[in-house]
């Protein structure tokens, strides 16, 4: 079995079967079982922790609350303004959805949803409608369209930074996804290669493949940790760009 | 490994669709009540921290005013202590101008008195020196005049009183 196998294996989505809804194919597969139990931790546990007024579960309140109080005084309100807070169960969601989504990959016999080019995407273009309600909203269609074009530009450049700026919405947009998709598959790539590093050397000798293994397991251990980091930071960073682009949307100037 | 960059539609709808629904019920299972929760607690604080500076505020205002009061109350004490004694000194003074009033009544009464115990004793003296001298007289007398010269002296002053007063002769 070569690497590009098991790199499958182990990163792309495993399709159990498809349910056809109309003209609809839609697939049942392990990264929308991961999303699901995702929900359900959502759904379930967080409510179930704020609501309740148990001491035992005072720790992960207070962890939530401060969670959420950071993203809405270090990222919505800054880039948002004040009526932030009417987007901050958005934001919120967000954050924790791509972060539990993040650690269940961490999780043996999981898999890694945002490890997913399909579900990174979605994720994105979710922002991207967010971005363009939030504006349009905010400014009316006609006065977020004509600003999307720096102020100062000369008339002269306008036919040709509207289409330029309309084509930055899609990159913005189009990057959320990709650095998302790459970071969290980026870990796991490196955490199999070095694995795979174990079989490499011990097919040229058993003693080899025994002494390459320690520093093998130490690097994937480290790598582990970083996947850890990695999972909160992309989090974080999913979510404050995105707070970046729709406050800009919000507030042109 | 072109499976890994072939994004597939249908997850992308599962996942817009998940995270759409959990968009709405999480803002309304959790994060209204968490919002809330943490909204009431910063009010409460800001009331908080609102009623103590007012209550610090309050108290130094009273405190000022009784800083004033003190004040007042220091200089009240000492403008009193002042005047009572000035009036002590006042009514010492008179007391003793009326001791030594009254001390010169009493010297003068004494010396009336004895001014007048001295006039008597002079007068005790006077009669008793007259007596002394009229006895000291008659025993001179007494002894001086014999006889003779007094019945010379007898008969003379009853031939004069006889010579005055006729009616009264003896012999006839």
């Amino acid at each position: 079995m070569g690497l590009k196998e098991i790199l499958e294996h182990h990163i792309v989505d495993k399709i159990w079967s498809w349910v056809v809804l109309g003209p609809l194919r839609l697939p049942v597969s392990k990264h929308l079982l991961m999303m699901g139990i995702a929900s359900l931790i959502l759904l379930i546990v967080f409510p179930l922790i704020i609501r309740s007024r148990s001491a035992a579960l005072a720790p992960f309140r207070a962890l939530i609350e401060i969670i959420v109080l950071f993203l809405r005084d270090e990222v919505v309100e800054p880039n948002l303004g004040h009526k932030g807070r009417a987007y901050m169960g958005y934001f919120s969601t967000l954050f924790f959805f791509i972060l539990v989504l993040n650690l269940l990959g961490l999780v043996p016999y999981g898999a890694t949803a945002t490890g997913n080019l399909a579900v990174t995407a979605g994720l994105a273009l979710t922002t991207f409608a967010l971005v363009n309600f939030a504006g349009i909203k905010e400014q009316g269609f006609f006065g977020y369209f004509s600003h999307i074009v720096p102020k100062g530009v000369p008339v002269w450049l306008y036919p040709l930074l509207f289409p330029i700026e309309l084509i930055g919405l899609l990159t913005k947009t189009f990057a959320l996804c990709i650095r998302l998709f790459a970071n969290m598959i980026a870990g796991h790539i490196v955490i199999l290669a070095f694995i795979s590093f174990i079989f490499i050397f011990g097919s040229l000798s058993a003693v080899v493949g025994f002494g390459v293994a320690p520093i093998s397991v130490g690097l994937v251990l480290f790598t582990l940790l970083l996947e850890l980091f990695v999972a909160f930071l992309q989090a974080y960073v999913f979510v404050f760009l995105t707070a970046i682009f729709t406050g800009a949307a919000m507030h042109p100037h | 490994m072109e499976a890994l960059i072939r994004p597939e539609f249908g997850l992308m709808f599962w996942t817009i669709l998940c995270f759409a629904l959990l968009v709405l019920l999480l803002s309304k299972t959790a994060w209204r009540p968490l919002m809330h929760a943490v909204e009431e607690r910063e009010r409460a604080l800001k009331h908080d921290r609102h009623a103590a500076e007012t209550a610090r505020a309050e108290a130094e205002k009273i405190k000022s005013e009784l800083d004033a009061q003190l004040s007042g109350l220091k200089s009240e004490i000492q403008r009193r202590m002042d005047e009572a004694r000035l009036s002590t000194d006042k009514e010492r003074e008179l007391h003793i101008e009326e001791a030594r009033r009254s001390a010169g009544i009493i010297v003068e009464a004494a010396k009336r008195e004895i001014e007048a115990q001295k006039i008597e004793e002079a007068r005790e003296l006077r009669t008793k020196v007259a007596e002394l001298s009229v006895m000291a007289a008659e025993r001179i007398l007494m002894h001086q005049l014999d006889h003779r010269t007094n019945t010379d002296l007898a008969s003379k002053y009853l031939a004069e009183l006889e010579k005055d007063k006729p009616e009264l002769k003896l012999e006839n």
